[in-house]
Parts: C-alpha cells; structure tokens; sequence
C-alpha cells in the first residue's frame, strides 16, 4: 500500500481501468457506504475513515478518485433518502440525474429517493483526472452499481442479523427491508448497526433488468435552477467577505511598465490596492467599488511583441513545428508523393475560440491562519488546491475546496481560474474574499481554443476509389503549462497535447495516414469542448464533401463504401460507422427532394468511441447562412438517460451552429480581438434549428455524450452550404462572400 | 443618500452611489443572486430583471433609475415555492437548463413576451429575446415560451 504522503504529492495518473470492486477492497470501503449525520456519533467511523483512506489511496477506479482526505460516497439521511456525494462536478451536463439512476438500480430504490451533490474535499472523494472529456458517465458506470450493490447487501445482512434469520429471507424495495412481516428502513438499520458485515461484490444486475437506466429520467437539479437559488460559485458569500478584481495586462506576454495607485486608493469603497510580487488587485467592499477602482488604476504595459492574426497563422502551419505521425497504414504517404500534381488536394483552417460560459471564472477564498477554504467553480478539483497550497505556501491538507455548481465548463474551468492569486489576495487582506473575473478578463486573458490548419490530400484510382488519403495538422501545444498545478501530460495522454485528437482518417482506405504539427503559440490555448475532433472533423469531414463531389458521389453512399471492413481496425466500429449512416440517410430523408434554395450536408466523427453524425439543411440569403433543420444521430453504446443525451445533443448542436457560423478570434496589435460579446457574437434563439436526434445503443458500455455530437455540425453545414451555392468555405466561422 | 424602492413585494432602502448598477445593488446589497452577471454591458441578457413590469438589462440600469419604483427579479416571479410561474413550469415540464446560469434572464425576458404577446409564435420568440445561453438550450427555451404561455390561459380561464 502507497504511503499517504506519496500518494498526495503525485495526483493518481494511472490510466483508466476498468477492475471491478473486490471484497478486499470494499472491506476497505466499507466507510464509504455508511456515514453521514444520522450516523456522526457512530463509533466505528473514526477508524472506518482511516481505512477508507488507505484504501482510495491503493485504488484503482476507471474515474481515478484522489486521496485528499476521502470520507465516503454514500449517506443514509435520517428521513430514509440516499446522499450520494459525486465525485465529478455538475455543469451542466445533467450527471447527478445519471448517477442516480444508476444506484436506484441496486439499491432498489426510485431514483427520487437519492440525493446527489458534489463532494467537496473535506466531504468526500474527488476525482483527481478532472470533470470532463465526456467520460464522467461512462467512468462511473460500473463502480456506482457496484458500490450500490454492495451496500444493499450490507444493509440486507445487518437486517437479517437483527431479526435473526438468514440473508436470503430479507428483500428490499423502496428503502425499506422486509421479512415476513417485520420491515425496517435503511435509516433505521443504519441507525441500530455497529459492526457492518460486507459481503462479496454482488453480481450485478443484467442489463435486461434495469428499471430506470434507457428510460427518459427528468433532471433533478431543476426546480432550484428555475427558483433562481444561489447555486453557483459567484452566487457564494462568507461573512465579512470583501470583492476584488484582479488586473491582468490586457497585451499577450504584456508586462507592467509603471503603475500609479492613488486615484484608485482613493476611491469609494475601496479597501486596498494590491501590488505585490506580480499581483495587482483592488479590494473593495462591493465588486461594484472594485471594477471602477480597478479601471481608474494608471497602468502603462510593456508590450514585447505586438502581435497579429499573420503571426499566430504563420506558427500554426504544416510543415512548422515538431511533426508527430500518428496514423500510418498502407503507403499513403509515398503513394501521394507519387501522385505529385495528380492528387486532389485542399486546406482548412479553424480559427482560436473563446469558451464564453456564461459563468465567468473565480472564487471564493478565506485564508486563517490554519486553514483555507475555497469555493470555486472547476472541472479540477485537486490541481486548484494545489495551486492555492502553493500560492500562500500552505499544507494542502488543510485547503479546504467547496464546489458549487458551475455556470457552464466546456474545458475553460480546467486552467487559469485565479484561485491562486484569490487566495493571496484573502491572505494579504485577512479576510474572506469574492474574486470574479469581469467578461472583459474573461475574454483578454483566458484560455482559447487553440486554431489549426489542415492540408489534406488524396489519391484516386483509376476505377475512381479512393486508394488513399493523407492528412496533416498543425495545432499549438497546449494545457501542459496552464493546467493549474501539476499533473499535466501523463493524466490527459499524448492526444491532449494538442489539437491532435481526432486527426486520424477513420475511413477504411488501405492508405491513410495523419501527421501533427505541433508548434508553440505566445497564448495559451487549452481544452474546448471535444478538443481536437470538432477542428479535425471540420477538416476531414469537409474534404471527404469534396471528394465525394469530384467523385460525382453522393456523400453517404461514398462513406458507406468505405466503411466496410476489410482493413485494419475492428469490424464493430466499420458496422457502427454504416449503421449511423444509413440510419441518417433514412431520418433526414436524404434521398428527398430538396425544397428549391435548400442545401443539404452532413459529416460523421468517432470521438472516443461515440459514433455522431448529422445532416443539415441551410439557405443562403445575401451572404446570410441559415440553419433550418439538423438530424443528428448519437450511437452511444449504451443509453442511460435518453432525455439527458437529447439535451447534451442539442446543446452541442447549437454550440456547432455558434461555431460554425460566429465564432472566432484574431489577434490584433498585440491584443485578443475580441473583449466582450459583442465583438464575439454566438448563437441566439433566432439561430436555433428544427433539431431531430436519434439515439442508437450498438455496444454493451456507455460511451460519452457531452462533446461527440458537436463534432459533425460545422462541416456538415459547409457542405450545405458548398451544396446551396457551388462554393466551398474552408475555414470557420463560414462565410460566402 | 438612500434610494428607496420595492423589490419582490418588499421595501428596500439602500445607501449606494447613484450610478451603481441595479445588478450589483440586488445581487450583493439585497443578497438576492437569482439575477446573473453575465457581461456588464448589456448584450447578454443573464442581468434581467424587471423594473415597474418593464424588462430590463440591470448591470446597465443605474439603482437610482429604480427609484421610487416596483423591481421583480426571478425570486419574486411566483408567489410561492409550490406554486410556480407559467414560466418556471413551462421550463420544468421542458427540461429547460442545463447549467441554468443564463436561465434567470431568459425566464424574466420570456415572462415579459408573454405579458404582451398571450400567444406567441415562434417568430415573436425568436425576434424578440436576444438573450445568451452558452448550453444550447435555445430549442427548449422556445417550446417553454409556448408551453408558458399555454398555461398563462388555461389559468386566466380558471
Ligand atoms: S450582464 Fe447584463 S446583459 Fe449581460
Ligand atoms: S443553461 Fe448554461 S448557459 Fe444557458
């Protein structure tokens, strides 16, 4: 067994396994399934606790839950609900709902009946790898039922215990344990129990027998959404809290030149101006009282480059950087290099993105002199604190982390959120402080979207297929320097370095190959919901359009040429590929007449084994593109909650569409050149399509469903748009002149 | 010097700068944080609210502009927990937020439409909210206004 301390230096990085619970293990768990307020007093939990400490330490769960100071998953409340403390933050993808479908199933109870809340990480156990990467369902898809499993069985045995009768006697329905006509309720025996049984992981139930998992489940978290209660981060108070506002050089790689306080010293509410080490902040009473101080600061900048859009491009070229091959099947690169001028080939680009959730980042910190607690909206729990632990030079183990729901995530809530430079802040001031940034910050200085290029090429055989396809991609590096703290590389894997992931051709031709170029930009971009495959798609999707066009084919029927399998890779995935497809062809009404004016595209992806496609139908009005109607179909292995993938679908739809048709940023005289909305339009009510989606379950795991869909939306609607008026935008967000 | 106003069916007085914006005056002051800061300038929609049953952007409407006035903000849209505003129905029955940040401004904008127009077609949505939802719950958002409004007249019918 790892020692503690090693175990809390280095955030578990062990890839995702999936190893059922063994008895050991849950012997060592067993704190995790019982505990809570009714149970404060119960005396087994003070040493139940330091096992389970130990045990999460050893453990080896797909989601990599951390070891900061694990307390346990389950609470039997007194009025008989379940607490269920998630280990993965809720924002907005509906997971809590999710979570506890999947515990009703074993522990036999209606979803109603559980609670879920994030844990913090004096409450519970966090995982260490982060919220995000669509994975959070699916990582959690085993271990919840089998903890579930196995506190059913536990409460079943201590029941049977107190009645004296044997195990098999006793049977659960609802919370409340029977046998003959004695009944019990959780919270009760919970309540009687000092000593816990635990049995063996019990066999779970098959999938033919689930009650409540593929039937459409509403969302729990709503009623308090609508009521307009304080959920969020920036919704959080401490007593005696004071605001700040944090001032960043509004230039990339700016730095301060000379600074003059006094004005805003001066000035209404104003408690201090911060200029310390780095760190400029204005501390007020109201955040009201701090922006305006914060904006009458005299600040002059060094600007050691000014930087323009050319410059970032020129940097993300192919054939600039370090090259890294990673698909190379068959002879696809000689066989183009052959080819010479006879190759059909083309270039994309996408450009940098803003997240724009509409939270904006911060905090809440309160720096004691022993302690330090902090409320903050993140999708890396671990890494702020310790990067907070590192900011005022504090044990980690007495940082305290509270997370609310978070307004929106999308990758942005995994680097540069202040809670740093917040908890110097409540240091150096002495008291509790609120640090948001203002949209501008959030905006100027953030983590974007990193922009790409794509030269794509292929070779057509004389029988007019394809023989064979080359895609290169530039992309800035990216994360490995942002992430809050450490961790980095080894927790996200070679695909997150960059923009990289998604760039393999997964059409089967015998010759493919795709190369990254990756190269270092002056601004840090980071993780945007999907990563690599919503540009990769754009560009590969774009150019398989093309072909399919020079071809004179149709799109869907020269996909499904070239999905069937003969090629490397597994058979599945090729008859999942034709699935989607000629499910989409069939939904979307393909093969219909087209209203005159329309035109029609569509695109698929495979993002981390999520099969997405869609098809959409656009006009084109004086340069104005309109989105009318999106079929999107989602094979996602297995379908929890139907309602809740519908949701994350028309959200990614509507992501896609603000994507495609609005967004993107360029970088002027040495500036992000967007600093607010209105500079960095995205989708309105106006923009939003007649969405149908489609649901396909062709595996036996849950895959993910928060980023996939996103993925087809942008090339499908440049084809519509290649299809609607003969010319063909290669770069986003999509204009015809 | 306090300015005086009603909010949610309750006096308030508050001793602010004029100009401070009537966002920050209900979110920090009143402690009311149903109504969301989004941009600070007026193109996001998260800051609505209503002003004499006017809807109205707050981080751009000075607290002395509220003088004298009625302000509702989403706490106040319905009378009770138990018993909901069309709108907080309409979004419940269509499963509406996702992270639910932007869904304050859009329930009090959408409270507003269907004041004026009982029976909105999707045009009268679409034209006439230009609010901000980063989530994509924009097609959700539109069946709501309908439902919303149908039950606006089932109840007046009442
Ligand atoms: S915060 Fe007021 S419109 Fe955006
Ligand atoms: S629900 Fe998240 S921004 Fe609208």
């Amino acid at each position: 067994m790892a020692s503690k301390t090693s175990a809390q230096e280095q955030p578990n990085n062990e890839q995702p396994q999936k190893k059922s619970l063994t008895r050991r293990r849950f012997l060592q768990v067993g704190a995790i399934v019982l505990g809570g307020a009714m149970v404060a007093v119960y005396p087994g939990r003070i040493p139940m606790r330091r096992a389970a400490a130990q045990m999460v330490e050893t453990m080896d769960f797909p989601a990599s839950i951390s070891s900061y100071r694990p307390d346990f998953w389950f609470e039997i409340l007194p009025d008989n609900t379940i607490l269920l403390k998630s280990p993965k933050v809720e924002m907005g993808q509906g997971i809590f709902t999710g979570f506890a479908m999947l515990a009703a199933e074993e522990l036999e109870v209606p979803p109603s009946q559980i609670k879920v809340e994030t844990a913090g990480t004096s409450t519970g156990v966090i995982d260490s790898l982060g919220t995000g990467g669509s994975n959070t369902t699916s990582s959690l898809f085993i271990p919840i039922r089998e903890v579930a499993a196995t506190m059913r069985e536990m409460l079943k045995t201590a029941a049977a215990k107190e009645w004296g009768v044997d195990v098999s006697a006793v049977t659960t329905q609802n919370g409340v344990l029977t046998s003959g006509n004695r009944t019990m309720t959780f919270a009760d025996i919970a309540k009687a129990t000092k000593k816990w049984d635990i049995p063996k992981t019990p066999a779970l139930k098959p999938a033919s027998a689930f009650k409540y998992v593929g039937k459409d489940m509403k969302r729990v978290d709503l009623k308090p959404k609508v009521m307009g209660k304080p959920l969020f981060g920036i919704d959080q108070t401490m007593p005696g809290m004071v605001y700040a506002v944090i001032v960043e050089s509004p230039y990339i790689g700016g730095t301060l030149k000379r600074i003059d306080t006094k004005a805003a010293a001066q000035m209404q509410g104003v408690e201090r101006v911060i200029h310390e080490d780095g760190l400029i902040a204005v501390v007020a009473k109201s955040r009201y009282a701090a922006e305006m101080a914060a904006q009458a600061l005299d600040i002059e900048w060094n600007i050691p480059q000014k930087w323009q859009q050319a410059d970032i491009e020129a940097i993300v070229t192919v054939g600039k950087g370090t090259e890294v091959n990673v698909q190379n099947e068959g002879d696809a690169r000689s066989i183009i290099e052959k080819a010479g001028e006879q190759v059909f080939k083309q270039e994309y680009r996408t450009p940098l993105g803003a997240h724009a959730q509409m939270e904006v980042n911060g905090s809440i910190v309160h720096v004691e002199k022993d302690k330090a607690t902090v409320i903050i909206g993140t999708q890396v729990v671990g890494l702020v604190r310790d990067e907070v632990a590192k900011a005022i030079g504090m044990d980690a183990e007495k940082i305290e982390i509270r997370i609310p729901y978070l307004g929106g995530g999308f990758g942005r809530r995994y680097a540069k959120m202040n809670a740093g430079n917040a908890a110097r802040i409540s240091k150096i001031v002495g008291k509790p402080v609120s640090v948001f940034n203002t949209r501008e910050q959030e905006f100027l200085n953030s983590v974007y979207r990193p922009n790409t290029h794509h030269v794509l090429r292929a070779k057509i055989a004389a029988n007019g297929t394809v023989e064979a396809i080359t895609h290169d991609q530039a992309t800035p590096d990216m994360i490995i320097e942002n992430m809050s703290g450490k961790a980095g590389m080894t927790a996200f894997g070679a695909d997150f370095i960059s923009a990289g992931h998604g760039a393999s051709i997964l059409y089967n031709t015998a010759n493919r190959s795709a190369t990254i170029w990756h190269n270092k930009l002056p601004l840090p971009v980071g993780i945007w919901r999907s990563v690599g495959i919503f540009a990769n798609t754009f560009a590969i999707e774009s150019f398989i359009n093309e072909l399919a066009h020079k071809l004179g084919k149709d799109p869907i029927a020269l996909r499904l040429s070239m999905v069937s399998g003969t090629g490397s890779g597994s058979e599945k995935i090729y008859t999942r590929y034709a699935n989607a497809l000629k499910t989409l062809a069939e939904k979307s009404a393909w093969n219909s007449p087209k209203t005159p004016g329309t035109g029609r595209g569509m695109a698929m992806a495979n993002d981390r084994k999520t099969v997405a496609a869609a098809a959409v139908e656009v006009t084109v009005t004086d340069g104005v593109i309109r989105v009318h109607k999106v079929t999107s179909v989602l094979d996602v292995g297995i379908a929890i909650n139907p309602e809740g993938i519908r949701m994350q679908i028309e959200g990614c739809v509507m992501m896609g569409i603000s994507a495609a048709l609005y967004e993107g940023i360029q970088v002027k005289d040495g500036q992000i050149g967007a600093s607010n909305f209105h500079e960095y339009p995205l989708a309105m009510l106006r923009d939003a399509p007649e969405i149908q989606s489609f649901i396909l379950e062709a595996d036996d795991v849950p895959y993910g469903v928060g980023e996939p869909p996103i993925a087809p939306i942008a090339p499908a609607i440049a084809a519509a748009v290649f299809d609607a008026t003969g010319v063909m935008p290669r770069s986003l967000p999509l204009k015809v002149a | 010097m306090n300015i005086d106003f009603t909010i949610n069916g309750t006096k308030a007085s508050v001793d602010v700068p004029a100009e401070m914006p009537l966002l920050w005056v209900v979110r920090d002051e009143l402690g009311l944080k149903g109504t969301k800061y989004g941009c600070g300038k007026a193109l996001c929609g998260a800051c609505t609210l209503h002003v004499d049953g006017e809807a109205v952007r707050s981080c751009s409407f000075p607290v002395s502009a509220a003088a004298g006035k009625t302000v509702t903000t989403l706490e106040g849209l319905s009378p009770s927990e138990e018993k909901l505003h069309p709108i907080q129905q309409a979004w419940i029955d269509e499963q509406v937020p996702q992270c639910g940040y932007c869904q304050p401004g859009f329930m009090m904008a959408a409270a507003k439409l269907i004041k004026d127009i009982p029976n909105p077609t999707d045009e009268d949505i679409r034209s006439n909210i230009s609010n901000i939802c980063r989530c994509g719950t924009h097609p959700r958002i539109i069946k709501a206004i309908r439902r919303a409004a149908e039950l606006q007249r089932i109840s007046a019918t009442l």
